[in-house]
């Protein structure tokens, strides 16, 4: 789960718009792995994470369209050994998952309301509601 | 399964009537003459526009060529002909008038009016399975549509049609040959009446020994009879209230829905706000979902079946094959990640409704009435006997099964085509920070690679034809357990008749006689694309389509020359990866072009029977 608790760092620290937006989308491009990681369907969480998989790619498919998204990832490409621990139970992974997209939900609302551009603004709606929607998925109940 | 009414309750319909009219002549066989007239000229009518919708393949084969058709192309010609000289005779006095006002006085007359009317409507029923096409021709708007203009349910179609036609002939005779008191008429009428008859039984008879050249099957009836209209079933969301049959029948009428959306989305244009990889998105992750609660249903189904029965090992090996068909979808949204759209975000009907069978699939399978997409943690499935209390039970639940199986097959064709379709008009994109470093684009996002696009495409391909193993799979089952839903296996097997082939027309062809019949002259890759570009200017599209034919003729002229591609050379790997060629490919073998399909045609068969992968 390093993987997680490193995009929840990067959005604690975000500063700017482009940094939140840095940050988010790496967070929806790193919950994908990790949803790859459980495609059993014996784990309680298939459906969700089936599910919850296309919404982390759309989310950060929204977040592209911002003006505001540097072109380049800001700090280089994850380093490899924070690539995705299927060791961790399905479960355990659902609770992680949760809890960055709670943070991730959070900060996409907060940005979608005080960006400048509209365009950054209807970004950040949409991936909010991806953020959303996987937590509600994830847990069963709103962020 | 589903309440949408079938050409068969048409049909019915107006064999009912005249069943009745026939009761009522043995008492009342008096009338009006020109009454009957006018209504059996509308029956004729009718008749006679279904004999055309049957045999316009045959419009323009020179009479000397007649001879090569078989037994029941002639025997269609012959017909259409016979009812044409029944509508002249009765035509003497004008045509029809509507059907408004007060109805006739003459029994007879009443029930060949509501023939008329049932007759018409069934073949409207029939129309929904098309629109009008480019070219005066008509377009397939449904996975009917192949099989209605097959060969096997035309034949069904023309002995049906025939059998009412003897049947209206003996009523109008006897009207028009019985005594003069109980008939008003003038000779003139009457003779027109009796010698109109006379032609509908020609029409009959020349039908009835082309069923004795070559009978039709009962099934092939079965299966004239139980084509739907082509219209939406209402969408319905399950409240938990539900019992099985009642799921049973959600995911039915939701299969129907999600395939009708499916068709619609397959053929839409490349600038379609309707292609969006949210949708593709959706219909990938609730497809796996599908695919793994068919799955699921097959084993509590085989659960429930004695371990002797034969049935058991079938459910069991569509139960395997639904669990690749599974895996394959994963392999699609995992692939679906790699790339994106210009439009996201859009959630097609056809995605909206793939959420929804997913969900009533569910429903049916897990034991919890109140299971949904979000419930999380493992759910029991439901018990063999609550799912199929008696073996009478089990029919509606395979039916249910094999319409998402079907639906799911259908699902994976047309969202290749898009990606297809979107593809050719660059709209499929790869965020650029998904690329090497090498690339250095400035903008956040950019064309897809050639490779990522046919590999998608690929992966797309692979999870077509394992969903089509697990749809056969259970056809079988379907058809062995007498389930509602065999009849998507024989319609399939019925439109698989190439559409030249209709009655015989072929022969005509294949014997090198020049024939000018209607064969769809479809517009070829290059043109295609000015078209769903919106060019309208004709000297383009004449430049189009002959850029079209010189790459059918470059291809056919390599084949002559012996320049067929072997297996493994990177030229067919290209060719097999190709966006674009497989447009160029397919062209050439509508084309016709005997050397060109017999290169191309192997080839896709290869094509269509990839490596199947273990989940």
């Amino acid at each position: 789960m390093n993987r997680i608790v490193s995009a929840e760092n990067r959005l604690r620290e975000a500063r700017d718009l482009p940094a939140v937006l840095d940050a988010a989308y790496n967070a929806f491009e790193d919950m994908l792995p990790v949803f790859g990681a459980y495609e059993d369907p014996a784990d309680g969480t298939f459906a969700a994470f089936v599910m919850s998989a296309a919404s982390a790619a759309d989310g950060r498919d929204a977040i592209l369209f911002a003006p505001s998204l540097p072109p380049h990832r800001l700090g280089g490409p994850p380093a490899p050994e924070h690539e995705a621990q299927p060791g961790d139970s399905a479960d355990q992974a659902a609770r992680a998952l949760a809890g960055l997209t709670r943070l991730l939900a959070a900060r996409l609302a907060q940005a979608a309301r005080s960006a400048p551009d509209a365009r950054d603004r209807a970004a950040c709606a949409d991936a909010w509601r991806d953020a959303r929607y996987i937590h509600v998925l994830l847990t069963g109940a709103e962020p | 399964m589903t309440s949408q009414p079938t050409f068969g309750d048409f049909l019915q319909a107006a064999g009912r009537q005249l069943d009745t009219a026939g009761a009522s002549m043995t008492t009342a066989a008096n009338g009006d003459v020109d009454e009957v007239i006018q209504s059996l000229l509308r029956v004729v009518t009718v008749l006679d526009r279904y004999a055309r919708d049957a045999t316009f393949p045959f419009d323009e084969v020179a009479a000397a060529d007649a001879p090569l058709l078989n037994a029941w192309a002639r025997a269609s010609i012959d017909a259409r002909q016979a009812l044409a000289n029944a509508a002249a005779l009765l035509r003497h006095r004008g045509p029809p008038g509507p059907l408004e006002g007060t109805p006739p006085a003459t029994t007879l007359a009443r029930h060949l009016d509501s023939a008329a009317v049932s007759l018409a409507a069934g073949r409207d029923l029939l129309e929904t399975h098309f629109a009008p096409g480019p070219r005066g021709g008509r377009q397939l708007r449904s996975d009917w549509a192949p099989a209605i203009g097959s060969p096997p349910v035309t034949r069904a179609l023309l002995s049906e049609l025939a059998s009412l036609a003897q049947q209206v002939a003996a009523q109008g005779a006897a009207l028009a040959w019985s005594p003069l008191p109980r008939t008003r008429g003038t000779r003139e009428d009457r003779r027109s009446l009796g010698a109109a008859c006379q032609w509908l039984d020609v029409f009959g008879a020349t039908i009835q020994a082309a069923q004795q050249d070559e009978p039709t099957p009962d099934g092939d009836r079965e299966l004239l009879h139980a084509i739907p209209l082509n219209a939406l079933p209402p969408r319905r969301v399950p409240d938990g209230s539900e019992p099985v049959a009642g799921l049973c029948d959600g995911a039915t009428g939701s299969a129907l829905r999600a395939r009708h959306a499916a068709w619609d989305a397959a053929v839409q244009a490349t600038w379609s706000p309707g292609t969006s990889v949210t949708s593709l998105r959706r219909v990938a992750a609730a497809s796996t979902l599908t695919s793994y609660h068919c799955e699921v249903l097959l084993r509590t189904l085989a659960a429930r079946t004695p371990e002797a029965a034969e049935n058991r090992a079938a459910l069991l090996r569509a139960a395997d094959a639904a669990g690749r068909a599974r895996a394959s979808w994963l392999s699609v949204a995992n692939a679906l990640k790699q790339v994106t759209t210009d439009t996201p975000g859009y959630v097609s009907p056809a995605a909206a409704e793939a959420s929804n069978l997913a969900l009533w699939t569910g429903r049916l399978a897990y034991a919890s009435p109140e299971w949904t997409l979000v419930s999380g943690p493992a759910h029991p499935a439901r018990a063999p006997h609550d799912l199929a209390p008696g073996t009478e039970d089990i029919p509606a639940v395979v039916a249910a099964i094999h319409h998402s199986c079907e639906t799911l097959t259908q699902l994976t064709w047309a969202d290749r085509e898009q990606i297809r379709t979107a593809a050719r008009a660059g709209r499929i994109l790869v965020p650029t920070r998904s690329l090497p470093d090498n690339y250095d684009i400035p903008h956040p996002y950019a064309h897809a690679p050639l490779g990522r696009v046919d590999s998608l495409l690929g992966v797309y391909e692979a999870a077509g034809a394992a969903n089509a193993r697990t749809r056969d799979a259970v056809a079988d089952i379907a058809e062995a357990t007498c389930a509602p839903s065999r009849m998507l296996t024989a319609a399939r097997a019925a439109a698989r008749a190439r559409p030249d082939d209709r009655l015989g027309v072929e022969r005509v062809r294949s014997s090198g006689l020049p024939v000018q019949g209607k064969v769809p002259d479809l517009p070829g890759p290059v043109e295609s694309t000015l078209r769903e570009l919106g060019v309208t200017a004709s000297d383009l599209l004449r430049r189009g389509a002959k850029i079209d034919r010189a790459g059918e003729r470059l291809i056919s002229a390599a084949v002559g020359e012996g320049q067929s591609l072997r297996r493994g050379q990177p030229g067919e790997q290209t060719r097999q990866r190709s966006a674009a060629t497989a447009a160029l490919i397919n062209h050439a073998l509508a084309s016709g072009d005997s050397r060109a399909i017999a290169l191309l045609r192997g080839q896709t068969q290869r094509q269509s029977e990839p490596p199947e992968r273990e989940p």
